[in-house]
């Protein structure tokens, strides 16, 4: 992990409750829970959930102005706390710290390209729903049944673009192939601010194509182990 | 940062040399600002190693040195951003509060000692050797800061920046106090150069 993380200001714990739970697809889940009074956060932050002495860190799905916090997240084979909470009752109490994190918005003069995969699309979804509109939104999944949030992206942001890796009979208005082929084929070069999150791959494959066609753009990362 | 999976240190997108600054540009690893902040790394790294050779008792001294691990953070989180960049606003401020308050340790530790006699050698204790090291290589650091925003700035440097090279230049002398306090409650003799 890099050595630069800067300091953070607030690691006050907050205690929360399970609102709701709903699949999103066969592998995600959303959670809705209880927004404590006092709890503040910029669109892109994150929370650190605490559940039995486990700790995990989710960007947060909801805008600052909504009345619930929603996290959208992975269930994953070995993961402990994903696990847990695609189970445990509806109304159970749980803890947070929080707010984390600098993956915010900047505005520039330069065009915004926010490139997530999976549950990436997370702290996007926090940013659109605040109003940041005027972006390109690839969101790149394996099945077009992953594609969560598409209903309320799409008509929200100037472009919307669903990657799928592994295409099967997909939508056309879908594009065939990873996210970094599409930025490859058909993002003319320039100068843009890339937003990256999710897999440490995909930030590595578009950092080097960022190095070596969009020279003089700016990368912010937030990646998901 | 998202840890649900076995987490991996590493990304590889410093691979061709170069790497990426806090307010989203790619830079070559050969920048001086690179340089300059990966040595405030490696200062803090013996500033952990000066920490782990302290007898437990020493609280105070453990206290004081983590605080300036935390300080070292934010001059190098300062160091990996660009000036004026909406990312700037994002870090704390490095204000003059933390070179006033550190010459005041300086002082309060000086206060303790014995009149200096001469030069010493540097070494002793092995608390004292590693406050030693500490000092030279925040020397060092210094002089790459002076380097950098010279080039960088040409002209009026902005205060948080003068605020952390003037730390950095107060850190070494408190290193020099720091290692002369470390034989002094240990009981080692310090040796003097002998012309």
């Amino acid at each position: 992990m890099r050595q630069l993380r800067p300091v953070e200001a607030n690691s006050e714990i907050y205690s929360t409750e399970l609102l709701d739970r709903r699949w999103l697809s066969k592998k995600t889940i959303e959670l809705k829970l209880v927004k404590p009074p006092l709890f503040t956060f910029n669109p892109g932050q994150r929370i650190c959930l605490i559940h039995k002495s486990v700790e995990r860190d989710y960007s947060l799905v909801s805008a600052p102005a909504d009345t619930d916090l929603i996290l959208c997240i992975r269930k994953v084979h070995t993961g402990i706390l994903s696990s847990q909470l695609s189970e445990i009752a509806l109304g159970t109490r749980l803890r947070f710290t929080g707010p984390h994190g600098y993956f915010t918005f900047k505005p520039s003069n330069r065009p915004a390209i926010f490139v997530a995969t999976g549950t990436g699309l997370a702290p996007f979804c926090s940013m659109v729903r605040s109003g940041i509109t005027d972006i390109a939104l690839l969101h790149g999944v394996s099945l077009a049944a992953d594609l969560y949030y598409a209903d309320f992206i799409k008509p929200a942001v100037k472009h919307y673009i669903p990657c799928l890796s592994k295409p099967n009979g997909s939508p056309e208005d879908c594009f065939n192939g990873r996210v970094t082929d599409y930025l490859q084929k058909n993002l003319p070069p320039g100068k843009y601010d890339f937003y990256l999150c999710g897999s440490r791959d995909m930030i590595h494959d578009v950092t080097v194509l960022v190095d070596e066609r969009f020279e003089g753009s700016l990368i912010y990362t937030e990646i998901y182990y | 940062m998202h840890k649900e999976d076995l987490m991996k240190v590493y990304t590889g997108t410093g691979d061709r040399g170069k790497t990426s600054l806090f307010s989203g540009e790619r830079v070559s690893k050969a920048n001086l600002q690179i340089e300059v902040y990966g040595e405030i790394d490696e200062l803090n790294s013996i500033i952990g190693a000066l920490v782990a050779a302290l007898a437990p008792e020493q609280t105070d001294l453990v206290d004081e040195l983590e605080h300036i691990q935390s300080n070292l953070f934010d001059i190098s989180a300062i160091l990996a951003t660009t000036p004026d960049s909406p990312s700037m606003n994002q870090l704390r401020s490095f204000s003059r509060e933390e070179f006033d308050a550190l010459e005041k340790t300086i002082d309060a530790r000086q206060d303790k000692l014995t009149e200096l006699k001469g030069f010493i050698l540097p070494g002793g204790h092995m608390t004292a050797a590693w406050s030693h090291i500490a000092r030279t290589v925040c020397r060092r650091i210094e002089r790459q800061m002076v380097s950098f925003l010279a080039e960088y700035f040409q002209g009026e440097i902005p205060e948080q920046y003068r605020n952390a090279q003037i730390y950095l230049n107060r850190l070494s002398d408190y290193f020099f106090v720091v290692a002369r306090y470390c034989n002094h409650i240990s009981g080692t003799a310090e040796k003097l150069w002998k012309k």
